[in-house]
């Protein structure tokens, strides 16, 4: 059995945050990451980042993560276990890890779960078909591995993943036929549309895709129009070619782990499905165990860094610190998130968290 | 296909790597996935999904849905979308659940 103060699980840009304040006040720290790297969905972001420069407004995705991982290897007292899934957190407060070479066991005395989210998929026929990828897929297809997916695609969701993945398709060379979205009007920032929309992409919104077409890969998408009740208006189907079909339609928090310690869960439509009812220290039901990141809600990479950082420090003071400056990092933090949650865009987070809280 | 330019990204050449793909010969590159190898070779259905039978590809690219399952060195059930492709590995589709006793 391992022991450690902190146990952060998911090394994304929340559990890299949480490690580097968690560890600032000399608690011993275990960040366990699933992957062969750490950096989580960062290490695919070709775009530039908004907000504040202190949350690294105009630096790419990938850097912000460059940037972080080294940081977090100058910390001696935190330990990283890559290419290490926890699979089971017990009542005891055991975690349960397994790597190829098999199980082994940790006790910390207080954990941080931040596992981030996944897509959400649509139902439609063929949608098992290769050449469907979550919009996410082909990002890391592209971004992280170089491979060019295919040569033609149709978006279906207009948010800003889908704005933003369509952007990268064709800085990689693949033509974007379409994006559709069910909604009446475009999810995503103005920004990202009008790029989009001036490298002649058309945006059809009251649409969704009804099949993929195709044998044994996608050849084609028919696409229909829908109502005010996003039901399918018969005799609107249009059909639309393509060897990639993107469903970029949204994320769910990655929350089994928490689901398995049996923490007060609520559904939050805003935030994306079932998240932890946690404090104003984002503490879940279950004392000690705390939560950073898309897996509390899913908002975007800015503010799960954040909320990481902040997450870092309440552990420290759950586990009695009572460091000079702490309570003043503390309030600093809980400002910067306020002010990335602010303004109407915010409006929909806000009341989420609102409905979360224990 | 290997993207060759790309305004942000750089993609520098690597080590090429020999595996095999159902006993056919193919290459791959050092740091791709076995996923990423194969779609690059053109290969592009991994795994037949257990009822239906129907052809399956590469969805999340992340290790989440198991979408993407293949026989890897006569082990079943390895998520080749995030396997790390090694010197001499020998994959074939799966079909299905895969039989590990």
């Amino acid at each position: 059995m391992k022991h450690v103060d902190i146990l952060i699980v998911g090394g994304g840009p929340a559990g890299m945050a949480a490690a580097i304040t968690a560890s600032k006040y000399g608690k011993t720290v275990m960040l366990v990451e699933r992957d062969g790297h750490l950096g989580g969905q960062l290490v695919k972001q070709t775009h530039m980042f908004f907000g504040s420069e202190k949350q690294q407004a105009s630096v790419r995705g990938f850097d912000i993560a460059k940037g972080m991982v080294e940081e977090i290897e100058a910390i001696d007292h935190i330990e990283i276990l890559k290419k290490t899934t926890i699979v089971g957190m017990f009542e005891d407060g055991v975690v349960m890890a397994q790597q190829r070479e098999g199980y082994f066991k940790i006790k910390p005395q207080a954990i941080i779960v931040a596992t981030g989210a996944y897509e959400k998929s649509l139902a439609f026929k063929g949608n098992t078909l290769p050449g469907v990828y979550g919009a996410g897929a082909v990002q890391t297809l592209m971004n992280l591995q170089g491979i060019k997916p295919g040569q033609e695609v149709v978006m279906v969701g207009a948010g800003n993943i889908g704005l933003i993945v369509s952007y990268q398709l064709m800085q990689a060379g693949v033509k974007v036929n379409a994006i559709v979205d069910a909604a009446p009007s475009i999810g995503g920032y103005v920004v990202h549309a009008a790029k989009v929309r001036r490298m002649g992409v058309p945006i059809y919104t009251r649409y969704t895709v009804k099949q993929a077409l195709g044998e044994s890969k996608v050849s084609g998408a028919i696409l229909c129009q829908l109502d005010d009740h996003y039901q399918e208006i018969e005799g609107t189907e249009v059909e639309v070619d393509c060897d990639i079909l993107c469903v970029s339609v949204g994320l769910s928090p990655l929350s089994e782990l928490l689901w398995q310690l049996s923490c007060d869960m609520t559904f939050v439509g805003v935030l994306g499905g079932y998240v932890p009812r946690v404090d104003e220290r984002n503490e879940t039901s279950v004392a000690g165990v705390f939560v950073a990141g898309d897996v509390s809600g899913i908002e975007e990479a800015s503010s799960a860094m954040v909320e990481g950082y902040l997450t870092g420090l309440h552990v420290n003071e759950y586990l009695g610190v009572k460091e000079e400056g702490l309570s003043s990092l503390i309030e600093e933090y809980e400002e910067d998130l306020r002010a990335l949650r602010s303004g109407p865009v915010g409006d929909k987070i806000r009341q989420g968290i609102a409905q979360a809280k224990r | 296909m290997r993207i060759e330019k790309h305004p942000v990204l750089n993609f520098e050449e690597k080590k090429k790597i020999i595996f095999f793909f159902e006993n056919q010969e193919m290459t791959g590159y050092e740091g791709d996935t076995i996923g990423a190898a194969l779609y690059d070779n053109g290969i592009t259905t991994l795994s037949y999904s257990g009822r239906a039978h129907e052809p399956m590809g590469i969805y999340c690219a992340i290790g989440n849905c198991s979408s993407c399952i293949m026989r890897v060195n006569g082990v079943p059930n390895v998520k080749v979308c995030i396997e790390p492709l090694k010197e001499g590995d020998r994959v074939e589709r799966q079909n299905g659940k895969g039989d590990i006793l």
